[in-house]
């Protein structure tokens, strides 16, 4: 059989992940049969893959017990979701403005760099005792939007400021000048600088967002989630929790990069 | 209407003068090449002229207007085309149209025309990275007349281009011009193309680059690259141009 390169690629991708599975059934199974051990590990209370799908199978969709619910994992995928694109829009909006202004002019930039340098320096999940203690609502998004506006910013910066001087240049002898140089030469030409910030961003975002909500009791979530099954000692739901995260956040990136080759073709 | 005057100008770059005293006078309707060894600062002269960039001292005049600041009403035409790539051909030809605010249908009536006039009819919908580089500097030609010029500014138009594009495109931009005559200043490096296309034929001395010598180009249009008055005119400024080669010698 051959195969071109893309799909023999494909194959090897495919192969690598029946592999991992494989390798973590077998380690689990050891453990559990006390033939290997790590040492300070408690590597016989790791489900094997086929629990964590029974978990993850099991635990998909809410569930009514009487008076109880049970939130599915798609509800705390929705809620981390929702608050994931809240960040991410006022993120946005702030970032954007705000890359744009300071790599087109100096001065705005030398003002606000400093203090942009040393805030981009905490890390989102340093910001969590204060979206607690002072915030009084919308903590996790706070979390999400510190996660997300500085990729975004410097991302804005760097694209502002690798414009091409002769576009500047083309536009000026055109007739532009001030803003219509920003609107119709500097902002189109940063776009795929923008939003590879904004998938750089995403990925920050996401992985604020479950610290966040592990730590700020939101009763959804998929921190929540996670976080709660370990408390409560389900294992399997805690690792299909996990692995749902990882999953969410590769088809967000995905769907960036899909939006990026459909709609900004120019740049290559 | 379009008569270009610099009066003494001069451009220094960190204490070194690039171009110095320069006189030179683009008169209504003509065609002239401006022709220098490298780094002679022809196209510190052309930037100069689009008001792109500011002499050190001297005066330039576009109708006896004076030059400051970016110069609306002279047309660019880049080496490297620097079109802009997130706009088709249409988008790019319609930009200078765009941002003085005229109609929409205007501007579609205005960049339909010079889309025909360069021979782009088909292309409209086409992004830059689409073209060759021939079709490139046919946008980027169009685009600077799309903006109604009194004088049309080229920066090596031809120079990234491949030899027989090139004598296309020489042609081409000939027809374009006889149908909508305007003034022009045309920066080059080859004595063949200047010949070619010129009324005068500037040539400037090297580094700090100044006005040198000054050949009429009497021939009629169409003209035959080959034809022995070409030649001889060729010999001339060859010769001209030789000597101030020469003295970059050590430095190539």
């Amino acid at each position: 059989m051959k195969l071109d390169s893309g799909k023999k690629g494909l194959v090897i991708n495919l192969f690598s992940l029946i592999g991992f599975i494989f390798l973590w059934h077998i380690l689990i199974v050891l453990a559990r049969e006390d033939i290997f051990n790590i040492p300070f590990m408690r590597l016989r209370d790791i489900p094997t893959p086929v629990e964590t799908w029974g978990a993850l199978a099991g635990s998909m969709f809410t569930r009514v017990y009487g008076p109880g619910v049970t939130y599915g994992i798609i509800n705390h995928v929705e809620a981390s979701l929702i608050r994931v694109i809240q960040g991410g829009v006022l993120a946005f909006v702030v970032g954007v403005p705000l890359g744009i202004w300071m790599g087109y002019s100096k001065l705005i930039g030398n003002i606000l760099n400093p203090i942009v340098e040393i805030i981009r320096n905490m890390p989102p999940m340093a910001w969590i005792p204060l979206a607690i203690f002072i915030l009084v609502t919308g903590g996790s998004i706070f979390i999400v939007f510190i996660g997300m506006v500085f990729p975004i910013i410097l991302n804005t910066i760097h694209g502002v400021k690798s414009t091409d001087p002769r576009l500047l240049d083309a536009a000026k002898t055109l007739g532009a000048s001030g803003f219509g140089i920003v609107t119709k030469v500097v902002i189109p030409s940063s776009l795929p600088s923008i939003v590879a910030g904004l998938r750089i961003g995403l990925g920050v975002g996401w992985m604020a967002i479950v610290a966040a909500e592990m730590v700020i009791r939101s009763p959804v979530g998929l921190g929540y989630f996670i976080w709660n099954m370990g408390d409560l000692g389900r294992y399997a739901e805690m690792v299909a929790g996990m692995i749902v995260i990882g999953v969410v956040g590769y088809f967000m990136n995905i769907s960036i990069l899909l939006f990026q080759k459909r709609f900004i073709k120019w740049a290559d | 209407m379009g008569r270009l005057v610099l009066k003494g100008v001069s451009r220094k770059f960190n204490n070194s003068f690039a171009v110095n005293n320069v006189n030179l006078e683009v008169n209504e309707g003509e065609f002239l090449c401006l022709l220098g060894p490298s780094g002679c600062g022809k196209t510190t002269v052309l930037r100069l002229a689009a008001g792109l960039d500011t002499p050190s001292s001297g005066e330039i005049f576009l109708d006896d207007k004076k030059i400051t600041g970016a110069n609306r009403e002279c047309g660019f035409v880049f080496q490297e085309y620097a079109l802009f790539p997130w706009r088709t051909v249409r988008g790019n030809i319609e930009f200078g149209p765009e941002v003085k605010g005229m109609q929409k249908e205007e501007v579609k009536r205005l960049s339909q025309h010079y889309i025909d006039l360069v021979g782009l009819t088909g292309f409209e919908n086409h992004f830059p990275h689409e073209l060759s580089g021939g079709m490139k500097q046919r946008v980027g030609i169009a685009r600077a007349y799309a903006n109604n010029p009194k004088l049309l500014l080229m920066d090596e138009p031809f120079g990234a281009l491949d030899a027989q594009t090139r004598n296309i495109m020489q042609g081409e931009l000939l027809r374009i011009w006889e149908q909508e005559h305007i003034s022009a200043l045309f920066v080059t490096h080859s004595v063949d193309e200047a010949v070619y296309l010129a009324d005068r034929v500037v040539v400037m001395s090297a580094r700090p680059g100044t006005v040198k010598e000054m050949f009429e180009i009497n021939l009629p249009r169409p003209r035959v690259r080959t034809s022995p008055e070409a030649n001889e005119l060729r010999n001339s400024i060859l010769k001209s141009l030789g000597a101030e080669i020469k003295k970059l010698v050590p430095q190539v």
